[in-house]
């Protein structure tokens, strides 16, 4: 199990990358900045950082203009 | 259902003079070289413009698959796992030859100079000719500000005339380009000083620092918003499709925030099918990011101007959401709307949600077919819909009572319909009586406060903080939403006094920002900081962000207070109507009944087990407005007005504006 922006928790599952949260989560906004653990994930690397298990995830969404 | 998003760009293994690097794929080579500490020579490269390659300097070599060749290191795409040669005899001897030709031609030119000296050229005798230009501010025809002009500004005012020998810079037809606005833009990238700037219109005190801080922003349009939410090329439409994702587009008069027919509205479909002009325009003409966007030769289908081919000014993203609110999911209706509101001088956000006001009110049996003189008004209705509209410009038929807005129209079928004021009260979207603008409020606490305390009625200017709140859960506690609802309308107010634009705070960001943590992340410091060095430029007063937020405060209490006078400023008028804050009806409680079930579970300890969906309901109404309550005492605390939502003297007095006539606004209310 692990735990996003302290709320949501999803399944974990064996080789779960953080593109694969950012798609179980529907996160389609483009200005997010995205770390696991407390250590930042470049977008480059959103496809290949495998997210251990029980881990904290925060997606954090900048405010857009409104 | 999972929503596949859109994968980053890969990592690639190079060899740098037969060092191992990691580049992202994609990244130009000069770019991979320079960060992994070579200096290549290069004139025409600039890091906020497009590369062009056309100095020639920066050849390195680069060898795929065993096949070596030299490739202009700026514009070229690292795609392949390469290996690298910045600096070989053949190059350096190339780049001595060029080097000594331009100082040939050039020779007093300090950039060519320092050129000469990197790569060991000098013999400025050797290319001298006629063409030897012995001006130390000579233009070195590098392009710089022609694409500048371009990236920067969307412009094509300065180019290139002339072949070979008699390339030179210049406007259209060698006149000044009337359509120059003087960004300034071609003479801040001009690495020679050949293009002088020679007047500051308004007076600034220090030209330099504004136009320092305008560049950056100018930088950021040209390079990273198509990356980031693509202003430039489809304007504030592109969240369309991304509030349809997180559930936050308002359906059917706010009661659900998606829809399976959203794609038809979405940015996607405006850009293909619609959208023909994307220059700036009367917004303010020299503005980098023209997010404002056009539709051309737009056939009308009704009203006084149908069969007329006309230009329409949008659509943005609050008439389209409208266009979802009354369930049209037709950008040929959605356009249309546009245009006529526009062209009678209708606020299409407060006709949009009336009209959706309107439909549920006419599903809900409280108004018929023979009340709306014979039309059927279910959502999704746009025929109808844009009856209504010619209908209130001409002043006759349903269409005047539908212009009443929704506050007046709650009032009078309650009078005269006898309809149930507590559910006209629940599903009609205004406070203080103006209608609210198109997101789905439900989830953010925070966001129903900024809405609803809004000082001129439910507008999103003055508070946006939805992702911050709902999604982030960066501020769960009522201190931090208070505080969140204390610093956001006072950034935006601020802006808004020095006739500023909003939306280059955060609708792009410094490719950097999350350097800062969350909570300062959130505010975007790069950018506050160049609305601070803005005013300091223009007026030669320094400003931080607590001079900011007093003077944005003392315009916001004056407000509050003038509101106040007119009653429009208490508790009561800072109170949501259910459907802003919750489920209001058993539908709109069934259609997510899984997250309000593990709410009432989780957040108020209630097993929804074994309960009916009215007794349910009941309970999450309750709930969430205690919750909104609390949230309303914090923020009244945070900004220093007393609980009933009133600006206490001890505040007025600690930010200076106690002065006999805003005091008599708080003895004298007119209620």
């Amino acid at each position: 199990m692990i735990v996003v922006n302290n709320k949501e928790k999803i399944e974990w599952y064996e080789g779960m990358t953080v593109q694969d949260v950012l798609d179980k989560m529907g996160y389609v906004f483009p200005l997010i900045t995205v770390s696991v653990n407390k250590q930042l994930v470049h977008k480059e690397d959103y496809a290949t950082y495998e997210v251990p298990d029980n881990a904290n995830i925060n997606v954090f969404h900048l405010a857009h203009g409104g | 259902m999972a929503i596949k998003t859109k994968a980053g760009p890969k990592k690639i293994e190079i060899s740098i003079n037969g060092k191992a690097a990691t580049v992202v794929e994609g990244t130009y080579l000069l770019n991979a070289v320079m960060d992994a500490g070579y200096n290549v020579p290069t004139l025409c490269h600039h890091k906020d413009l497009t590369p062009d390659g056309t100095c020639r300097l920066c050849l390195c070599e680069v060898e795929v698959n065993g096949k070596k060749k030299l490739v202009t290191a700026c514009n070229y795409p690292v795609r392949d796992q390469i290996k690298v040669a910045t600096t070989t005899d053949e190059i350096k001897k190339h780049r001595k030859n060029l080097a000594e030709m331009y100082l040939g031609r050039w020779p007093n030119v300090e950039v060519i100079q320092n050129i000469a000296r990197l790569c060991g050229a000098t013999d400025a005798e050797k290319y001298k000719s006629e063409l030897t230009d012995e001006n130390p501010k000579a233009c070195i025809l590098c392009g710089h500000c022609v694409r500048a002009c371009n990236s920067f500004m969307i412009q094509d005012i300065l180019g290139f005339a002339g072949r070979g020998i008699k390339r030179h810079l210049t406007m259209p037809f060698g006149d000044v380009d009337p359509h120059c606005v003087g960004c300034t833009s071609c003479s801040y990238v001009c690495p020679t000083g050949a293009i002088q700037i020679t007047d500051d219109m308004n007076n600034p005190v220090d030209p330099e620092l504004i136009r320092s801080h305008g560049m950056k922003v100018n930088a950021e349009m040209a390079n990273l918003d198509a990356l980031q939410n693509r202003m430039r090329e489809v304007g504030t439409a592109n969240i369309v499709e991304v509030m349809d994702a997180y559930d936050l587009l308002p359906v059917h008069n706010f009661k659900f925030g998606k829809h399976p027919d959203t794609h038809k509205i979405d940015s996607k479909v405006m850009k293909s099918k619609y959208f023909t002009q994307g220059a700036a325009d009367a917004c303010w003409l020299g503005c980098s990011m023209a997010c404002a966007k056009a539709v051309d030769d737009f056939e009308l289908k009704t009203g006084p101007y149908k069969g007329q081919k006309v230009v329409v000014d949008g659509p943005e993203y609050e008439t389209a959401a409208g266009g979802s609110n009354m369930g049209g999911f037709d950008l040929d209706f959605i356009v249309e709307y546009n245009f006529y509101c526009d062209t009678y001088g209708i606020d299409t956000i407060s006709f949009a949600t009336t009209m959706a006001f309107v439909m549920e009110a006419f599903e809900a049996g409280i108004i018929t077919e023979e009340y709306t003189g014979g039309k059927i008004l279910n959502f999704g209705a746009m025929k109808e819909t844009l009856e209504c509209l010619h209908e209130m410009a001409r002043g006759d038929g349903f269409g005047v009572e539908v212009g009443q807005g929704v506050r007046r129209l709650k009032e009078k079928w309650v009078k005269e319909l006898g309809a149930d004021p507590g559910f006209l009260q629940d599903i009609g979207m205004e406070v203080k009586g103006l209608e609210f603008s198109e997101y789905v409020s439900k989830e953010s606490l925070a966001q129903q406060a900024g809405y609803a305390m809004a000082i001129k009625g439910p507008q999103h200017d003055e508070a946006w903080l939805i992702f911050i709140d709902m999604v982030n859960n960066q501020i769960p506690s009522f201190k931090d939403k208070a505080e969140a609802l204390y610093y956001f309308p006072l950034f935006r107010i601020w802006f808004g006094l020095l006739g500023l634009c909003k939306i280059v705070w955060n609708d792009v960001a410094p490719a950097d920002n999350s350097k800062y943590p969350p909570q300062e992340a959130a505010k975007i410091p790069d950018h506050v900081e160049n609305y601070w060095k803005f005013f300091e430029g223009m007026t030669g007063i320094p400003v931080d962000e607590d001079k900011m937020l007093l003077q944005a405060e003392r315009v916001f209490n004056l407000q509050r207070l003038m509101s106040y006078y007119l009653g429009y400023g208490t508790r009561k008028d800072d109170l949501p109507p259910l459907r802003a804050i919750g489920p209001a009806t058993v539908e709109e409680y069934l259609s997510r009944e899984e997250r309000y079930d593990r709410q009432m579970k989780e957040d108020m300890g209630i097993d929804p087990e074994a309960r009916t969906v009215e007794e349910k309901l009941s309970i999450t109404r309750d709930y969430r407005y205690q919750q909104y309550n609390k949230v309303l005492d914090a923020a009244y605390k945070r900004r220093g007005w007393d609980e009933n939502g009133i600006p206490t003297v001890e505040r007025l007095k600690q930010i200076g504006i106690d002065i006999p006539e805003v005091m008599a606004l708080l003895e004298k209310p007119e209620q």
